[in-house]
């Protein structure tokens, strides 16, 4: 007889609270449903009260780990609204900046994976180690995170050759966290045991569902907006876009301990080839009309939309992020599932919101609940 | 006090200070030294920290963990969204600050705050001291921290409170002084008041100990005296500010025009309503026609 299991909204353990309702007849999924709304803030509201210049900070905070990303694409829909040449030096901090945001999310995801596979050791190491990249990322930005480094025009600080020389430094600190993470995936890494085979999301329903970033990417689709509507720099370096075929939560996985690599390849290729030059246009003034802007975050494609009056506050912002076109690829992956898995599953889209180790459990008859340990 | 088991709870912020709580395990920090665990039920924890400003949907389970939590019940709320909503405070569906809803001990400000501001916030209140040999307890050069203002500089003209991006600057004026303040507690630490002050006289410093039991106390605030017209005798503009725009037009902009310092200076102090009387436009007419003499030469 079917069950329904709540998971969440509260009881957070990882990062944000959100709240599953899963069917389950004996130990798997059979159907899932999802209830946001627990961070709803009225963001977009709030983007109609403030002008263009103050916008930046708010769209920083829409989430705080891919708080760069945002600050970028937001600021890149303004510029074509208002017609101005970003610099050519700017460019390529721009991706700069951007890829060690990358980095930082990614490890970060990898801890969160460590931890909610119940791997400790991992997870202490991972998390441990990912501080030489908030460290950098303090260092160049003044904080550790909503750094706002972006602006509209171009980037508010730039990269001295002693700046630029640490990052080469922690990049290959950075290194040997790869190597550790891969040999986690690796036939017989701690990581591949629990994650090989859960949550598969085949190709087709991938597409169908509109999956996008790491996730789109694990299903074998090479999909990836910095090389299909190249933006800031990335048209000039030279990148692979990382595909993986299996669709399980390893491939997920994989994709993103692989792009690590090459983020740090980014890197390096931009600080070779700084251009000299400004690193801040002039701005100017929005025109009427409106724009759309898409860049990949560390999560998957983001996309802006914003319809300006003519005057200095946008009529209309309208933001998708990569988690939103994503929760549609949790329910299907969690269909079918174990639900001891449910928790990996959810986690291996890289939410912007937390899970629980803990569920209520409704018989679905009786009404009755129990609350049981999701390991 | 006992063993130290911390629950966490967020609702409606960006979930940097959340990731930052988490950072705060790793063994660099030593939380785990001074005896504190994070534990995942609120009936396991007897100290909550809070993040996020609470919306609708969060405040019923704000006040469920509330009661669930073991004495002493200390509630930490940590970041700016937790002290005011920052960022988000206009927004229609928030309903915090948390201390609105449940009696709030201590506060940690920032935007995220440092995972080091966060141990040594805990460290404080447990009144436990921490060793900072490490060089990454002190913040880098070019970090954004607590204001500062240079008093000498600061005319009090408003730019920062104008540009602001969380509304976190307020602008004061009483009958002969203009205040202005800082609310580092709902500052979202963009440094753009320092960017744009066109007299660099407010500055972020590399301060980041934050922590206090009064969100009141979390200001940082410049006092300027206010001119009073020559006509009305009402204040209305900080004296400084008319200094450095008479510099400015003078020896910057017009060097021509330093000649009629004094006729400029006399024009500047009629405040905005005397300006419009019928004597004081012919005047300013006058001056004019004269300043424009000068520059084109006839």
């Amino acid at each position: 007889m079917p069950e329904t299991v709540y998971i969440g909204p509260y009881r957070p353990q990882l990062v944000e609270p959100e709240r599953f309702e899963l069917l389950v007849e004996g130990n798997i999924i059979i159907d899932a449903r999802l209830e946001l709304g627990y961070m709803h803030r009225g963001i977009e509201k709030l983007f109609t009260t403030r002008t263009y210049a103050q916008n930046i900070a708010l769209a920083e905070r829409i989430c705080g780990i891919c708080s760069g990303i945002h600050t970028l694409c937001y600021a890149q829909t303004v510029e074509r609204l208002m017609g101005i040449d970003v610099p050519e030096r700017a460019k390529y901090l721009r991706c700069i900046y951007m890829e060690l945001e990358r980095l930082h999310s990614h490890y970060l995801w990898f801890g969160i994976l460590a931890h909610s596979l119940h791997e400790h050791e991992a997870f202490l190491k991972i998390m441990g180690e990912r501080e030489r990249v908030q460290d950098l990322l303090e260092y160049l930005t003044g904080n550790r995170m909503n750094y706002l480094i972006n602006t509209i025009g171009g980037v508010r600080r730039d990269i001295t050759p002693e700046k630029a020389e640490k990052i080469r430094r922690t990049l290959k600190e950075l290194k040997p966290l790869s190597d550790y993470i891969m040999s986690l995936l690796d036939d017989n890494g701690a990581f591949t045991k629990k994650t090989k085979g859960v949550g598969v999301l085949p190709r087709e329903r991938a597409l169908d569902v509109g999956a996008v970033g790491p996730t789109l990417r694990g299903s074998g689709i090479a999909s990836d907006i910095r090389k299909e509507d190249p933006y800031a720099a990335y048209d000039k370096l030279d990148f692979q876009v990382i595909v993986e075929r299996d669709g399980d939560v390893r491939a997920k996985a994989l994709v993103r301990a692989r792009e690590t690599y090459e983020s740090m390849k980014i890197i390096e290729q931009a600080l070779d080839n700084l251009p000299p030059g400004d690193i801040v246009a002039k701005p100017g003034e929005p025109k009427v009309g409106e724009e759309v802007g898409r860049t990949e975050a560390p999560r998957g494609e983001l996309v802006y939309y914003i319809r300006s009056n003519g005057t200095n506050i946008p009529e209309r912002v309208k933001v998708r992020t990569p988690s939103y076109a994503n929760n549609f690829a949790i329910l299907e992956m969690l269909k079918g599932e174990r639900l001891e898995n449910a928790r990996a599953v959810i986690e291996s889209i890289d939410p912007c919101f937390a899970c629980t180790d803990r569920v209520t459990i409704v018989d679905a008859k009786t009404g009755r609940r129990r609350i049981i340990a999701l390991r | 006090m006992a063993k130290i088991s911390v629950y966490r709870f967020l609702s409606a912020g960006c979930n940097g200070c959340d990731v930052e709580i988490l950072e705060c395990l790793v063994p660099r920090y030593k939380l785990a030294d001074l005896g504190i665990e994070v534990v995942e039920r609120p009936e396991e924890a007897n100290v909550l920290i809070l993040t996020g400003g609470v919306n609708v949907k969060g405040k019923e389970e704000l006040l469920k963990t509330y009661e669930t939590i073991n004495p002493p019940k200390i509630v930490i709320a940590v970041g700016n969204c937790a002290l005011t909503k920052e960022i988000f405070d206009k927004g229609y569906p928030m309903v915090g600050p948390p201390d609105q809803i449940i009696p709030v001990n201590y506060y940690v400000p920032g935007c995220p705050p440092r995972p080091q501001a966060i141990v040594k916030a805990v460290a404080d209140i447990l009144g436990v001291k921490i060793e900072e040999k490490e060089d990454y307890w002190l913040a880098p050069e070019g970090f954004r921290g607590k204001h500062e203002f240079d008093r000498e500089k600061c005319m009090g003209c408003g730019t920062c409170a104008q540009v602001c991006t969380a509304d976190a600057i307020d602008v004061i004026d009483g009958p002969d002084k203009r205040i202005v303040r800082v609310n580092y507690g709902h500052c979202s630490f963009c440094a753009v008041c320092q960017d744009e002050c066109p007299t660099q006289a407010i500055r972020l410093t590399r301060e980041y100990h934050l922590v206090t039991n009064n969100r009141q106390t979390t200001m940082v605030s410049n006092e300027v005296d206010l001119l009073s017209c020559s006509v009305c005798g009402g204040t209305f503009i900080p004296e400084k500010q008319i200094d450095w725009a008479l510099k400015r037009i003078t020896t910057e902009k017009v060097p021509a025009y330093s000649e009629f310092s004094n006729e400029i200076l006399s024009a500047m102090k009629i405040c905005m309503v005397c300006r419009r009387s019928i004597k004081n436009i012919r005047e300013a007419k006058r001056l004019l026609t004269r300043l424009s003499e000068k520059v084109r030469g006839f």
